[in-house]
């Protein structure tokens, strides 16, 4: 189960991309303002929810992390941020491609802009955190990482009053029926590659961290043999190699 | 990027002028109510425009759905490195475990 | 005599507890002033450098530069202050001797934020009226006293609630200062659109300044809220044990 599900996630992904193109290109009338370029939506605003959602998803794993010393929340928290980073780098840069296209500047402080790369860099704190914090520091980055799932909405109401005095960039108006059946499948198309690439990131971090236990435990049992050894055979002399057994197992 | 070189070659104003010049030299012709040379000529400026925006937007999509394959793919790259190393410290693990015993 | 009820009586005990340790660092920073000496200092440079990057500046975009040198100069002399007030407690590893004692962690928490708010204010006292000083547009601070002290009061309270939970954290996980820079702005910046903002328009004598001035209280008891109920768990959790993922890979390499 733990093994397959990434696979048929990443199988379901790989088979219904294909009918999202064909859906996109074929089956979806042209956007009367922006025209073809506006194609770029149908990828562009499902990854903009992924990252959302995987922030949230960050910040409640990190919670019970927290509250219950759970190694698979913690599992959890660290893949799904790590989702938020690569689905956030995609809306970061297919959002300035659209708006090269269509305004004429790829990046203009629109507020969705801005909160996008905001929750980015929370996210990337968190990574970062996590990756070059000292022992201990786990804890630390779930509270970033809840304040950062509690961020997500006042960064986006704050920025909207940052942005009072500019016009509204209203992009993605009311949607017809036909963009919206396009719309579906690609997000479970990229849903799918997600949850596929979160659980593998899941899997391999529960594997770690069971991995250190075990490196950890064998080490203890090492030093508790060498101490027996070296009671056992203080008189005789013979301590010495145990003692270098041990350190060479160290290494 | 193919899409986008193909669209590229996709009929210009120039070739549909050539075509509408030798009807109108023949002599010998019905003549059509309503497309004089300056309505074909606007309209072939028209298109000529549509079909630089589209080159334009399909260049533009090729490169955002390209970046966002490509990150999923760097990204799976990323846990695959990941996946051999846990492998090479599970067989160090087990080594360990062998020599224990 | 009837007898207060129990929440009373933590509440106010809290409250002592919480006055005690603030008084206790504000007497020992009274007795070199080392603090309030290098972050004043270095609230001056950070104006003079502003000062020299904008003091060219027009008419018209200077009231859009100032609320930004004031909460960007607030933002680098509060990770000053904040690695400076932990690193004392690292030094002398008084942090953990704190958390064993018999103190209510939520006290200690207080105090440690009331101190930096104090030194924050205090640098906003050479800031504030440094950019009247140098900026024409600045003048509506000297004009609204209150005002601005509230602002003022409100943005550094922001950024001093967020702080001390993570400068704590990290003082007490062995050292690695620099991350607290990588946490502090990308999650300080809410707080930082919001005071902006304030500060926006309490310069062009915008009618809302005090709707976007309770907006600003309602985040700082959120984050407050936030901080204090996550506090004791990062600081229990990294000041004991629960190491084991880094001990073992320390030693396997």
């Amino acid at each position: 189960m733990g093994r397959t599900l990434p696979l048929v996630l990443f199988a379901f992904g790989a088979g219904t991309f294909p009918y999202c193109v064909q859906r996109v290109f074929f089956s979806t009338p042209m956007e009367r303002q922006m025209g073809t370029v506006q194609k770029i939506f149908y990828f562009h605003v499902p990854l903009a929810w992924i990252m959302m959602l995987m922030g949230v998803v960050c910040g409640i794993a990190a919670a019970i992390q927290l509250r219950r010393q759970s190694s698979r929340a913690e599992a959890t928290a660290i893949a799904a941020a790590e989702i938020v980073l690569v689905a956030g780098l995609g809306v970061l840069i297919t959002g300035p491609i659209w708006g090269h296209a269509t305004w004429g500047k790829a990046w203009t402080w629109d507020a969705r802009q801005v909160s996008t790369g905001l929750l980015w860099l929370i996210f990337a704190a968190y990574v970062l955190v996590r990756h070059y914090g000292a022992a201990g520091s786990e804890r630390l980055a779930a509270a970033l990482a809840i304040f950062g799932a509690i961020d997500v909405p006042i960064i986006y109401y704050a920025v909207k009053i940052w942005k009072t005095t500019h016009p509204d960039n209203n992009v993605v108006g009311t949607l017809p029926p036909e963009m919206w059946a396009t719309l579906w499948p690609c997000l479970a198309a990229l849903l799918a590659m997600s949850l596929g690439l979160m659980l593998t990131r899941i899997r391999q971090e529960v594997a770690e961290i069971s991995l250190d236990e075990g490196w950890v435990r064998i080490d203890d049992v090492v030093r508790s043999m060498t101490a027996k050894d070296d009671g056992k055979d203080a008189d005789k002399d013979d301590g010495k190699d145990a003692d270098k057994d041990a350190s060479k197992d160290e290494e | 990027m193919n899409d986008a070189t193909i669209l590229l070659a996709a009929p210009t104003p120039g070739a549909g002028a050539n075509e509408a010049a030798p009807a109108a030299g023949a002599g010998d012709y019905e003549k059509v109510e309503g497309r004089d040379r300056e309505t074909i000529e606007c309209q072939r400026a028209c298109e000529a425009v549509a079909a630089d925006k589209t080159a334009s937007d399909y260049s533009h999509i090729v490169w955002a759905y390209g970046v966002i394959w490509a990150l999923f793919c760097a990204y799976g790259i990323f846990l695959w490195r990941r996946s051999q190393r846990l492998a090479d410290d599970i067989s160090a693990l087990n080594r360990k475990l062998e020599r224990v015993r | 005599m009837p007898q207060p009820p129990a929440a009373t009586t933590s509440l106010r005990s809290l409250a002592r507890q919480t006055w005690l340790l603030a008084r206790n660092d504000l007497r020992q920073e009274m007795r070199d002033f080392e603090l309030v000496a290098t972050a004043g200092f270095f609230t001056l440079v950070v104006l003079v450098m502003f000062g020299l990057s904008f003091s060219t500046l027009g008419r018209y975009a200077q009231p859009m530069a100032v609320p930004g040198i004031l909460w960007l100069a607030v933002a680098f002399v509060g990770s000053l202050t904040l690695t400076r007030i932990f690193d004392r407690e690292r030094e002398a590893d008084t942090l953990r001797a704190l958390l064993a004692a018999p103190v209510h962690r939520l006290a200690i928490y207080l105090a440690k934020a009331g101190v930096t708010l104090a030194v924050l204010l205090g640098c906003c006292a050479i800031l504030v009226p440094g950019l009247v000083l140098m900026f024409d547009a600045a003048a509506p601070f000297a004009e609204r006293p209150l005002a601005t002290f509230s602002l003022v009061f409100l943005g550094c309270a922001a950024y001093a609630t967020i702080g001390t939970l993570f400068a704590a954290g990290l003082s007490t996980s062995g050292g690695k200062n620099v991350l607290l820079s990588v946490i502090l702005y990308p999650l300080t910046s809410p707080a930082l659109m919001f005071a902006l903002v304030s500060t926006r328009t309490l310069l062009d004598g915008h009618p809302g300044f005090e709707g976007y001035l309770s907006q600003l209280v309602a985040l700082d008891i959120l984050q407050l809220v936030v901080s204090a109920w996550l506090f004791e768990s990062v600081l229990v959790g990294t000041a004991g044990g629960s190491s084991r993922r880094k001990r073992s890979a320390g030693r396997r390499t």
